[in-house]
């Protein structure tokens, strides 16, 4: 193996990690702010911010909580990298017997394996780093057993090694690929990177350009992660070459000074799941060895990582609490667009009935040969059918506008949103019913001024409500019906009668729209989104800066 | 003129067998006869000496004759096989005609009999058009032939045109052009010259031959038994006649000597698509006939959905359209075929592998090749390359074997893609703008990258439609030692099986997947058989383009399809009518009527008692009921509610099961048709209602007055009898007053039930009546107005649905 970088310490970077209880405090405050972040409204950012919640989540949980707690525990290598780099080699050639399963398939790593010293076994057992992942440890393991347990989901289980040839005080990780084709192994290999104070990246001669370990590459240098590449699997003919090329390319990318390392191609890297010589991989041996056993060394790559998340946050906080920002101004736009379609339909049913357009049709005609062709009781139910049929007419109408309105709103295309239920006929009858209780309190007004009435001298109950019923719907086209009205039953009590309906009648419209647009926003609040997430990340980040 | 004999048992054979031959089968044999075309070839230099040569070849082809006549004695008993044979004659006939034609080149007043001869040719090919027609009684698909034989003559022109330019890259090929390519660059000299001629033969074939040419026409029919065949034959016969002054130079020698050698027994003796092949291609691309209608159906249906569909949504399709044309313009002899693969994986080394020379710069740099860069194992393949934009330094010829014409690569263009997986996001870009273009994709993958997502997750899938124009190639086998090599190709073949590409396996259509050593070469002939094998079939654009539709349709899919039933129900109708109806107050109406009926008929034929007490009794009454200020129009008498609804209902019912954009249509077109409905049915209500004023009397009425009035009289007689006897002023006698005065009053209100009894139908009708006129108006201007634009909008999607199933190829399609 060769040594490529001269300088492999962060001579730069000597910062302490002194942990007072108020900054892990804040710490678990923010966490839990975090861990709330929702974003349910298919907007354009929210997948991108809910991978970056997850990831940062995966963070502070598996990384930068229990590190903070304990940072005495043992260092976490993992390494990462594409498909087919040899990952697994390296891990089993580092510790010296095969610990992770290599072979020629792709993808070869399927359940990652956590490589430690005996001693250090505890602290990895527990749930104290990657508590999402059951622990699997099979302790006096042939090396053709399989590896699964039956049944397990195979993509979230860690795979817990132990070996003596390791150092105490440093652990590695051989994750699954980061470019699988299987795409749960993609999320679990992001995963894992986030719980390692130690970086290291895998790459081959032949992918050393390729997008995909470029961008994580890019991603460790943004969270300022303890990073290593190993150029892995180069053929001894271009050593030269190729490492001087990816010397070249990571120094393009500001990364001149993470240490390299490169392994050259034999024949026992290839394909055979065999170990390297000690020999080839010795160089990095030697350089993990240090920063377990060193004290200053593991304390710079520990809190280099450490306050490379810490600072990370500061843009990412932001980041997070703009993207809840997004989603409550979404969800206040599909607010807006039910409340406005309902509020123009309101508006229109009050017009409507000023106008008279209850007496319309089926009502006007029975008006017309009420009372000689026509019983009360005939006019008021065709009254109460064309009330009941403007007030469907007015909230399907709004319906429809809010889901035009909708259509053009991306966060509309919520499932939750888009499954409303299709029956328009709950509609109609749930309006049905207001409007014939409206009908029967009408009656019994009616019968209470017709009760103080003279006795002999009172008109029929039914009638005088037909003709309140016809003068509060009917407009100009029912004055007529006032005048019959203050007839039989006296202006007086024509007028009282008149106010009380016209009171009545306002309240129940008012109300059925109501609740019609009520229902039309059950999902969407359903939904929860708030203001307050933006503010509370906000907040949780400045506590969290004060306290550092 | 022999030719044109020739082929006349040739049209016999096709007659009798009526057989169709596969375009592809030709090919093939022609491949088994490289060895002898080539051959012939050579010698042709020497043996084109002039006149005498001439007239061996018209010799030779007087045997062709006979041997041909022989063969259609041998099609006639035994179908099938010897239909081949006629169809590969009558082409090696047309060929034939112009090959003596530039043959005889340096030879002065041969040339102009040579042009005669062309003439001949020309127009036999131009009457390829109006001989399908005029032969068509005979023929089974003469209709069909009919029109395409048009096409092909307007296009005549164009193409000729067309190919000079071509020809003219041609020469700038040949400048750019390594060493090895002399006898090229002479070819196309001879054949500028030759080509100037065609244009002018070309030319008059177009205005039209006289009836002395028949004869020829009826052959061609018989050469073009195959769909493809046909057309392909008509739109390039002239510019295939043109090039064939080159290769059908040396072809019309073929045939001879193949006769002469072989007495005419070998039926496969000549095939013609090989000469055109080793010339520059200027046969441009041909679909076969179910592509092509499907492409049309496509462009039709990009048409009829152009107003509802977004020019988002229909990009795609547009783009397929536009590109199967672009391919169709150029030539259909050429297959052009990427290289695809991650960096590193060695889609260089196989370039050069496959060129025979180092073309291609490879190296262990990553990314190492950034420009696509083209190599050409045939002529003519110039604007194909002008259509990837790879510019002229980036074109390469390949090592020149000692035998060049017989490279069985012949047709293939290649094209080394850069990477699509560095981190240099310019050559993702340019793979995938090339990738579109191209006829076929070798995909090169590695041990290391075979598994990775970006190329199963953003090449594979999506084109796993393409599987028939795909390679996967597995490069780098000689890093995997043993059996290590079987298990990764197996591995490979799983995954693109989850890919969803169909595996060419067991000669199933699909994709091919090998594993092969570019370094070593091991697995290298394998694949340069296939590709061989791959590009003689010349199958490959059309398959492209056919799976670029599919792709495309199934992308539509959302916007066309959604399964389930459409159309207007019966009873959805009725529901309009009823609400409507409601709308209009019909119901009321005819109920009100019906009771004003009856009351009026009460009155009249009540006894007067009743009568003065009902007057009584309403004089008592405020006048309320019938006031006069009700018999106004009033306006607005349509519930709008109700009709919105019915219209929102209808639209509702309409739309169900219609994708999206149909369905916004529907409502649109619902909502137009709405606008003005209630003024309509206000107005309507007013003309179609009753007449306004009393309803009509019924002949019995007065009999049931008269009888009503005799009672009363009965009564006051009885009473003034009895008041008489009271006063003495007649005999007292109780019996006979008392019984007329009970008879009136027995009487007079048994009339008036009975009346009442009587009235109740014709009041029923009456009203009834009354209602149906409304309804019926309500119904007829509703349906004027909102069903006739829904059940047209309908249409408008049935057919587009139709259409779409004509583009995915299924035909009829289950509404």
């Amino acid at each position: 193996m060769l040594q490529n970088s001269p300088e492999i310490g962060h001579s730069s970077h000597v910062v302490t990690l002194d942990v007072r209880p108020q900054l892990l405090d804040a710490l678990s405050a923010l966490r839990d702010r975090v861990a709330a972040a929702r974003f349910p409204l298919p907007l354009a950012g929210a997948p991108r911010a809910r991978a970056n919640r997850d990831e940062l989540l995966a963070q502070l949980d598996d990384y930068l909580v229990p590190r903070l707690k304990e940072p005495e525990a043992p260092l976490l290598a993992v390494v990462g990298g594409s498909t087919g780099a040899g990952k697994s080699t390296l891990v089993n050639s580092l510790v010296g017997r095969r610990v992770s399963e290599a072979g020629v398939l792709r993808p070869t790593t399927r359940t990652p394996v956590l490589v430690c010293h005996p001693e250090d076994h505890h602290w990895f057992s527990g749930m104290r780093v990657l508590p999402d992942l059951t622990r699997v440890w099979v302790p006096h393991r042939e090396p053709d057993d399989d590896l699964l347990l039956p049944g397990e989901n195979p993509t979230r289980v860690l795979r817990v090694e132990t070996a003596d040839s390791l150092p105490p005080g440093i652990a590695l990780l051989d994750a699954p690929d980061i470019d699988s084709l299987v795409a749960d192994n993609r999320v679990l290999a992001a995963e894992l990177l986030c719980a390692a104070d130690i970086w290291v990246m895998v790459t081959t001669a032949a992918r050393y350009a390729d997008a995909v370990p470029w961008h994580l590459l890019r991603t460790a240098k943004e969270y300022d992660a303890t990073l290593v590449t190993v150029l892995d699997r180069v053929p001894h003919q271009v050593v030269a070459e190729v490492s001087r090329q990816y010397a070249a390319l990571l120094t393009k990318a500001g990364l001149g000074d993470v240490p390299r390392f490169t392994v050259p191609e034999l024949p026992e890297s290839a394909w055979g799941g065999g170990l390297l010589p000690a020999s080839a991989v010795a160089p990095l041996r030697t350089w993990l060895a240090h920063r377990a056993q060193d004290l200053g060394a593991r304390h710079d790559a520990m809190a280099r990582t450490a306050h490379g998340i810490l600072d990370s946050l500061k843009s990412r906080m932001p980041e997070l609490a703009g993207a809840t920002a997004a989603q409550y101004a979404a969800a206040l736009r599909l607010t807006a667009a039910v409340d406005g379609a309902y509020d123009g339909e309101h508006a229109r049913v009050r017009s409507r009935l000023q106008a008279g357009a209850v007496l319309a049709g089926d009502a006007l005609k029975r008006w017309r040969a009420f009372p000689l062709d026509c019983t009360p009781e005939e006019l008021l139910d065709s009254l109460v059918e064309s009330l009941t049929a403007l007030l469907l007419c007015s909230v399907t109408a709004a319906d429809e506008r809010v889901d035009e309105t909708w259509r053009r709103e991306p966060a509309a295309a919520a499932p939750e949103l888009a499954g409303r239920d299709p029956a328009p006929e709950s509609a109609e009858h749930r309006i049905g019913m207001a409007v014939r209780r409206w009908r029967r309190e009408l009656e019994e007004y009616a019968e209470d001024e017709v009760r103080e009435l003279d006795r002999n001298l009172a008109p029929d109950p039914a009638v005088v409500a037909a003709l309140v019923a016809t003068v509060l719907l009917g407009g100009r086209r029912g004055r007529s019906a006032g005048e019959r009205l203050a007839e039989r039953i006296g202006a007086h009590g024509a007028l009282r009668l008149r106010d009380r309906g016209g009171r009545l009648l306002d309240e129940h419209v008012d109300r059925v729209l109501h609740v019609e647009r009520e229902r039309r926003l059950a999902p969407l609040d359903g939904l929860e989104v708030h203001p307050e997430p933006q503010a509370e990340l906000i907040a949780a980040l400045s506590v969290l800066q004060k306290e550092r | 003129m022999t030719a044109v004999t020739d082929q006349d048992p040739t049209e016999h054979t096709g007659h009798t067998t009526g057989e169709v031959v596969p375009a592809g089968r030709p090919d093939q044999a022609g491949r088994s006869e490289q060895a002898s075309a080539s051959e012939g070839r050579s010698e042709q230099a020497s043996a084109l000496e002039g006149r005498s040569e001439q007239a061996s070849a018209l010799e030779g082809r007087s045997e062709l004759g006979s041997a041909l006549a022989g063969r259609a004695d041998r099609g006639g008993r035994s179908g099938q096989p010897s239909a081949q044979p006629a169809d590969e004659s009558g082409r090696s006939g047309t060929t034939d005609r112009s090959g003596p034609g530039n043959g005889q080149e340096p030879d002065r007043d041969a040339t102009e009999r040579v042009t005669a001869r062309g003439d001949v040719a020309g127009d036999a090919t131009g009457e390829d058009a109006g001989g399908a027609g005029r032969g068509a009684p005979s023929q089974k698909r003469g209709g069909e032939r009919h029109s395409r034989g048009y096409h092909a003559r307007a296009m005549d022109a164009a193409v000729s045109r067309r190919t000079e330019r071509d020809r003219e890259r041609d020469g700038a090929w040949g400048r750019i052009g390594e060493s090895g390519r002399d006898r090229n660059g002479d070819a196309g000299a001879k054949r500028r010259a030759a080509s100037e001629r065609e244009a002018a033969v070309g030319h008059e074939s177009v205005s039209g031959r006289p009836v002395a040419y028949e004869q020829a026409v009826p052959s061609v029919p018989a050469v073009a038994s195959g769909h493809s065949v046909v057309s392909e034959r008509a739109v390039g016969a002239p510019p295939g006649s043109a090039d064939g002054g080159e290769g059908a130079w040396g072809d019309g020698l073929i045939a001879r000597r193949v006769d002469e050698r072989n007495g005419g027994t070998d039926p496969y003796s000549v095939v013609p698509s090989r000469p055109a092949g080793s010339s520059a291609a200027l046969m441009p691309l041909a679909y076969d006939g179910q592509l092509r209608s499907r492409l049309d159906a496509l462009r039709e249906l990009v048409g009829l959905s152009r107003t509802r569909l977004d020019t988002g949504t229909l990009g795609e399709a547009g783009r397929v359209l536009d590109e199967a044309a672009a391919r169709r313009r150029l030539s259909g002899q050429h297959t052009v075929v990427a290289i695809a693969g991650a960096t590193g994986s060695g889609k260089s080394q196989l370039f050069n592998t496959l060129a025979g020379v180092t073309i291609s710069e490879t190296g262990v740099r990553r990314p190492t090749t950034a420009a696509p860069i083209a190599c050409s194992w045939s002529d003519g393949a110039a604007s194909l390359l002008d259509r990837l934009s790879i510019p002229g330094r980036l074109r390469r010829r390949p090592i020149q074997y000692p035998d060049s014409s017989g490279s069985p690569l012949r047709g293939l263009v290649l094209i080394d893609l850069p990477d699509h997986d560095s981190a240099a996001v310019q050559h993702r870009e340019q793979v995938d703008r090339i990738l579109r273009l191209v006829d076929a994709v070798i995909w090169v993958v590695d041990p290391e990258k075979y598994a990775d997502a970006v190329l199963h997750e953003r090449y594979l899938r999506p084109m796993a439609g393409h599987a028939e124009v795909t390679f996967v190639v597995l490069n780098q086998v000689d890093r995997l030692p043993g059996e290590a090599a079987e298990q990764v190709l197996d591995d490979l073949r799983r995954l693109l099986d989850e890919d969803g590409i169909a595996l060419g396996e067991h000669g199933e259509p699909g994709a091919t997947v090998l594993a092969l050593s570019a370094l070593t070469g091991e697995g290298v002939g394998e694949l340069r058989e296939m590709l061989g094998q791959f590009v003689a079939e010349r199958q490959a654009p059309a398959r492209r383009i056919s799976a670029d539709v599919d792709a495309a349709a199934r992308d539509l899919r959302p916007v066309y399809v959604t399964g389930q039933r459409t159309g207007l129900s019966e009873e959805a109708r009725e529901e309009f009518a009823d609400r409507l109806a409601d709308a209009v107050g019909a119901t009321a109406a005819g109920e009100a009527a019906e009771r004003a009926w009856l009351r009026n008929a009460n009155r009249a034929c009540g006894t007067p008692w009743l009568q003065l007490w009902r007057w009584y009794h309403d004089r008592r009454e405020p006048p309320t009921g019938r006031l006069p200020l009700r018999s106004q129009v009033d306006e607005e008498a349509t519930a709008r509610q109700r009709v919105e609804q019915a219209v929102r209902t209808v639209s509702e019912r309409a739309s169900a099961g219609l994708p999206t954009p149909w369905a916004q249509a529907m409502r649109e077109a619902a909502v137009r048709g709405a606008q003005g409905l209630p003024e309509a049915l206000d107005e309507l209500a007013v003309r179609t209602g009753l007449p306004p004023g009393r309803p009509p009397r019924p002949g019995w009425w007065p009999v049931a007055v008269l009888g009503q009035a005799s009672m009363t009289l009965l009564q006051v007689v009885g009473g003034l009898w009895l008041l008489g006897q009271i006063i003495g002023f007649v005999p007292p006698d109780l019996g006979v007053p008392v019984l007329l005065m009970l008879a009136g009053i027995i009487g007079g209100p048994l009339i008036e039930w009975s009346c009442r009894i009587a009235a109740r139908g014709p009041a029923r009708r009456y009203g009834h009546e009354a209602e149906r006129l409304l309804r019926e108006a309500a119904a007829g201007c509703g349906r004027a107005r909102v069903l006739d634009p829904l059940a047209a909008e309908l249409l408008r999607y049935r057919e587009v649905r139709e259409q779409y199933g004509r583009v995915t190829g299924v035909g009829a399609v289950a509404r």
